[in-house]
């Protein structure tokens, strides 16, 4: 056996880390400064090269993209997804569909064959929930009324990824017919089915065999089983992804499941960034010119179908047009997931221009996205009233927000009124009823020349008014000049 | 959760923890990421974006918390 290139690694991996803390202080993501550094430092580009054979590396790459899907599946919030609620999954369905149907148009415009466009829809579908979640808790938008269906859309796109990639993997290894196809497909998942059974039902055992009480054997034993997982699905013929993040899932449904996920973080940053650093390695710096016009394409049609798919969300969701552009823009970043998708189709043999494509795609993005988040608001002034819910004229600058402190003061949610008594009094007209949600008051808007809501909330200090017009469902709070919106996964009207 | 604590779920973060103080112009957001690092967030104004930002480590969060419940105090 040839001597380990320790030094050329050692330096790639320095490098790649002192580009990212640089980045950081810029607040780009790290991903693709990793990714950088493999390129610049490769063989495939001039100057000094520092690993002169990317394949040496491939068992630490692997480890890389095993461990990061693996710590995915452990730290799944299952129960915040399916506590979610149907809107979140609309809003995850429309966003994933949006994106997906972007990417392949693209990949079939393209005409580099059809594995081709699935990996390009994948690459250019499926963001990076680091990069997002990095994004929001430095944009300080960690209380925003969106930043909780932004989470839940990226984390439903996560469980998303193991079909996309069970659907995929069979595609990939290719050759044969139709029917070989559909059998693959079918045993791929077989597979997934086979270990989301054991997620449900044999995390006991798991737990028994992997549950140590020294912290040492625990990450001993968790990753030997995670290799195996991933390595049983390899054989299987269904990627080695799919078999590390189920695995993940299984994990994460035991008592053991923090300190996992404590003990495998730091494994899982060095080795994805051996991952990324690899794979940058494998790029030709000469094949990204050609690709660049393709790239450009997919950077427009990604923020298109993200934008939109922020506006679909907003009107489920009764979000403002603030809302609306940061859910857009912010779930923009492209990563990990993009780059795993390449390197499992360089793998796989596909059209040698896919690494480069998806390349530039997750650098073009790494610094567009972060600029872009950060610049939603100039987005929200653009966006006209009827995109959104009825009702916004309110709030039309402001980011709605559970700022509203009178929560506990909503005690009447339905009245069989359909007049404002008040008016009828005094032989007046009205435009729209409005429900007092402490008392059951019911009065005219503002727009009424008599004003008999607003009135009563300041007659008797009544923070919160509700529409009565059909189809609407938003509340007002007069004391804090907030639209008041249901917390999430509770139906109207049953929030305390 | 106790009255004038609303939680909401951060899915992939944590937990996030609203405040309310009873007036619009001061309210205090608590996020636990599940890593156990605390963003606090202090509002100072009505509006909806945040007057200062403090990421707080688990120690540094436990050594607010016990000055404000008034734990350590001098005669």
């Amino acid at each position: 056996m040839a001597e380990a290139d320790l030094l050329g690694l050692g330096v790639a991996v320095l490098l790649a880390g002192l580009l990212a803390r640089g980045a950081r202080r810029l607040g780009l993501p790290s991903v693709p400064c990793y990714m950088l550094v493999g390129i610049v430092t490769g063989p495939g580009t001039p100057g000094p090269v520092l690993v002169e054979h990317p394949g040496e590396l491939s068992l630490l790459a692997a480890l890389g993209l095993v461990l990061l899907l693996f710590h995915l599946g452990v730290e799944f919030p299952v129960d915040q997804v399916v506590g979610g609620g149907r809107r979140l999954f609309a809003t995850a369905g429309c966003y994933i569909t949006l994106n997906m149907c972007a990417g392949l148009l693209l990949g079939f415009a393209l005409g580099w064959g059809v594995p081709e466009a699935l990996v390009v829809a994948g690459a250019l579908g499926i963001s990076s929930s680091a990069i997002v979640t990095k994004s929001l808790i430095e944009l300080h938008r960690l209380t925003n009324a969106e930043t909780p269906v932004l989470l839940g859309v990226i984390v439903i796109e996560d469980l998303f990824l193991a079909f996309y990639l069970a659907l995929l993997s069979p595609v990939l290894s290719g050759g044969g017919g139709v029917a070989t196809l559909v059998e693959d497909v079918a045993r791929s998942f077989g597979f997934l089915l086979l270990l989301f059974a054991v997620a449900r039902f044999g995390a006991r055992a798991v737990q028994g065999l992997i549950g140590s009480q020294e912290d040492e054997l625990l990450a001993v034993l968790t990753i030997g089983l995670v290799l195996i997982s991933a390595g049983l699905s390899q054989e299987v013929g269904v990627s080695d992804a799919i078999g590390a993040l189920m695995i993940g899932l299984v994990v994460s449904r035991t008592a053991v499941n923090e300190r996992v996920e404590r003990l495998v973080l730091p494994l899982r940053d060095v080795f994805a960034a051996v991952f990324f650093v690899t794979f940058g390695l494998t790029i030709d710096v000469a094949d990204l010119g050609p690709v660049l016009v393709p790239v450009l394409a997919a950077v427009v049609l990604t923020v298109l179908a993200n934008v939109s798919a922020g506006v679909v969300a907003a009107r489920l969701f009764g979000f403002n047009q603030r809302g609306a552009a940061n859910i857009g823009l912010t779930v923009l970043g492209r990563g990990e997931f993009s780059l795993i998708l390449a390197t499992l189709a360089m793998g796989a043999g596909l059209d040698h221009r896919i690494g480069p494509f998806v390349a530039l795609y997750v650098l073009v993005l790494a610094i567009l996205s972060p600029l872009l988040a950060s610049k939603s608001q100039y987005l929200a002034r653009f966006m006209p009233d009827w995109l959104l819910r009825p009702g916004w004229r309110y709030v039309r600058e402001e980011t709605i927000s559970t700022s509203c402190t009178h929560l506990d003061q909503i005690r009447v949610t339905e009245t069989d009124t359909d007049v404002c008594p008040e008016c009828v009094e005094a032989g007046s007209e009205w435009v729209e009823l409005r429900l007092c949600v402490t008392c059951g008051h019911v009065g005219c808007c503002d727009d009424s020349p008599l004003r008999h809501a607003s009135g009563h909330a300041r007659a008797t200090g009544h923070p919160i008014i509700q529409s009565l017009e059909p189809g609407e469902d938003w509340r007002w709070c007069f004391p804090d000049e907030t639209l008041v919106r249901a917390p999430m996964g509770a139906r109207r009207g049953e929030d305390d | 959760m106790g009255k004038g604590v609303h939680v909401t779920e951060l899915p992939g973060v944590g937990k996030r923890y609203d405040i309310d103080l009873g007036r619009p112009d001061q309210r205090i957001s608590v996020v636990i990421r599940s890593g156990g690092v605390r963003d606090l967030y202090v509002f100072a104004s009505a509006s909806a974006d945040p007057t200062a930002v403090i990421e707080l480590s688990e120690e540094q969060a436990r050594k607010v918390a016990a000055v404000l419940s008034a734990t350590f105090f001098e005669d």
